[in-house]
């Protein structure tokens, strides 16, 4: 355990140190609440919904934290370490594959829980969010959306023959899961067709489970997403481990 | 003595090319063995086929009694090893890479008085990339000995190092040899090989061309430099000569 931490608290500074993650699941989500709230303000979702917009955005807000870690920051990170021989150079130490993976993904866990607890206090404050479900069922569906989209990665980067085409796929899936998954955009304010074709992502399930029990609404498939996304984490944690490879 | 390395006709191919051709040796622990050849001989693919970070085609290897791949967790607790090229994490400090190191084992050295003892004590707080040539194969030598290991493997122990250095290297190395740890080491620099190896084994083309001390080397040759036997007995001899 002491050498998890150890190894932990060095790969955070360095991540840490590079900014990238910090840009972009820290701050972004920030600047995408701010300008979601001088946009809306505490208007209502719709006419006739007691919830405002901001409430039902929120699930969508702290996924972009899980799509920057999960779909750029952890994928790169583990086909980066395989090209430059960082992990060839671990490979002649007795840790395991498996504890090296599970931090560089508690890094992102790590991320995505900054991220959540900036924005949701930061919406209570200037936007009157409140939650209208449970806040377990709330963090939840939060874990569950964070894990499988990290395991994603996590598989990405493990399965990638370098860099350059972890970065390729990474990049495929990161800006359609961005922008169409209801993130950034709210999936409401997109066409019924397109609305349909992002209802594949397992992050979509996510964010609509996300905001399904952040605003208490009655949740009619709750089976569908669980077993899309805990599908999803068992599948991509098995093949990251599988075909784990040092070089 | 007890042989801590065994490695029996190993053979690696890369294609066509034969890059390690039925390879043999042993090595007597509390020893410094030389694996010596020039460029491309096929150094760095046996110590790489060795320690199990490249697959052999062909042959048998036991360090310690243990099959470095099978037994990987167990092994590199008691074997360190510092590779050619030394790779490290882009923004990386050098008391954040030995802490990092260091955490993995079960016993590990002190990794301040190491770095103090290769004269890089007062780099620590200096980021690994900004560290000179020297500096950081001195570092990565460090690495190497984190382990308190009963086995290291330093492929080109020396380069990059000034003469004062590649001294202290020495030293240092013919101290810990004194107590008892084995080095498996590749080296261009005959004048340190003379120093420190014990047996040396040279390579050429993948085939091993002379095995014994260097003593035997330089009346193989009738030579009287060591440098002179090396050349031509790796087939390197200076035209003209």
């Amino acid at each position: 355990m002491k050498s998890f931490a150890v190894l932990f608290k060095n790969e955070l500074k360095l991540n840490i140190r590079n900014m990238n993650m910090v840009i972009f699941a820290v701050i972004m989500p920030l600047i995408v609440l701010v300008i979601l709230g001088l946009l809306y303000g505490t208007k209502p979702a719709a006419d006739g919904v007691e919830y405002t917009f901001m409430e039902q955005s929120i699930g969508g807000l702290c996924t972009i934290s899980i799509c920057a870690g999960g779909l750029m920051g952890l994928p790169l990170l583990v086909s980066e370490y395989r090209e430059r021989k960082i992990l060839k150079r671990f490979r002649v130490t007795p840790v395991s594959p498996i504890k090296l993976l599970a931090v560089e993904f508690s890094i992102y866990v790590m991320y995505c829980l900054v991220s959540m607890i900036t924005l949701i206090p930061m919406a209570m404050i200037f936007w009157k969010v409140t939650i209208y479900g449970s806040w377990l069922a709330f963090l939840g569906s939060w874990l569950l959306t964070m894990i499988s989209t990290l395991s994603i990665g996590m598989m990405v980067g493990g399965i990638a023959k370098n860099t350059k085409s972890a970065s390729v796929i990474a990049s495929l899936l990161y800006f359609p899961m961005l922008i169409f998954s209801g993130t950034t955009i709210p999936l409401e304010v997109m066409p019924e067709t397109m609305q349909k074709i992002v209802n594949v992502f397992p992050i979509t399930l996510g964010i609509q489970l996300m905001k399904t029990t952040f605003l208490g609404l009655p949740v009619n498939h709750i089976y569908l997403p669980v077993i899309v996304m805990g599908t999803v984490t068992v599948l991509c944690t098995v093949i990251s481990i599988k075909y784990f490879k040092w070089e | 003595m007890e042989n801590v390395i065994k490695v029996d006709q190993l053979s690696k191919t890369y294609g066509n090319l034969l890059a390690v051709d039925h390879i043999s040796i042993s090595v007597k622990r509390g020893t410094v063995f030389g694996l010596l050849g020039a460029n491309g001989a096929g150094k760095s693919t046996t110590i790489e086929c060795i320690l199990g970070t490249k697959e052999a085609d062909q042959g048998q290897v036991s360090i310690l009694g243990y099959h470095p791949q099978k037994d990987r967790h167990t092994l590199f607790q008691k074997v360190g090893v510092q590779f050619q090229e030394s790779t490290y994490q882009p923004e990386i400090k050098v008391s954040e890479l030995c802490e990092e190191t260091a955490c993995l084992y079960k016993h590990p050295a002190d990794w301040r008085e190491l770095c103090n003892q290769f004269g890089i004590g007062n780099m620590i707080n200096k980021a690994v990339k900004s560290l000179s040539g020297g500096e950081r194969q001195r570092l990565f030598i460090v690495l190497a000995l984190i382990p308190n290991p009963e086995i290291v493997f330093l492929d080109e122990l020396t380069t990059g190092l000034d003469a004062k250095a590649r001294r202290d290297v020495w030293r240092i190395l013919s101290d810990l040899k004194e107590k008892g740890l084995t080095i498996f080491l590749t080296s261009h620099f005959m004048d340190e090989v003379e120093a420190l190896c014990d047996e040396i084994c040279i390579l050429q083309k993948g085939k091993i061309v002379f095995y014994g001390t260097v003593e035997q080397a330089k009346a193989v040759c009738g030579c009287e430099k060591f440098e002179d036997a090396y050349l031509k007995l790796s087939g390197e001899e200076v035209l003209g000569e």
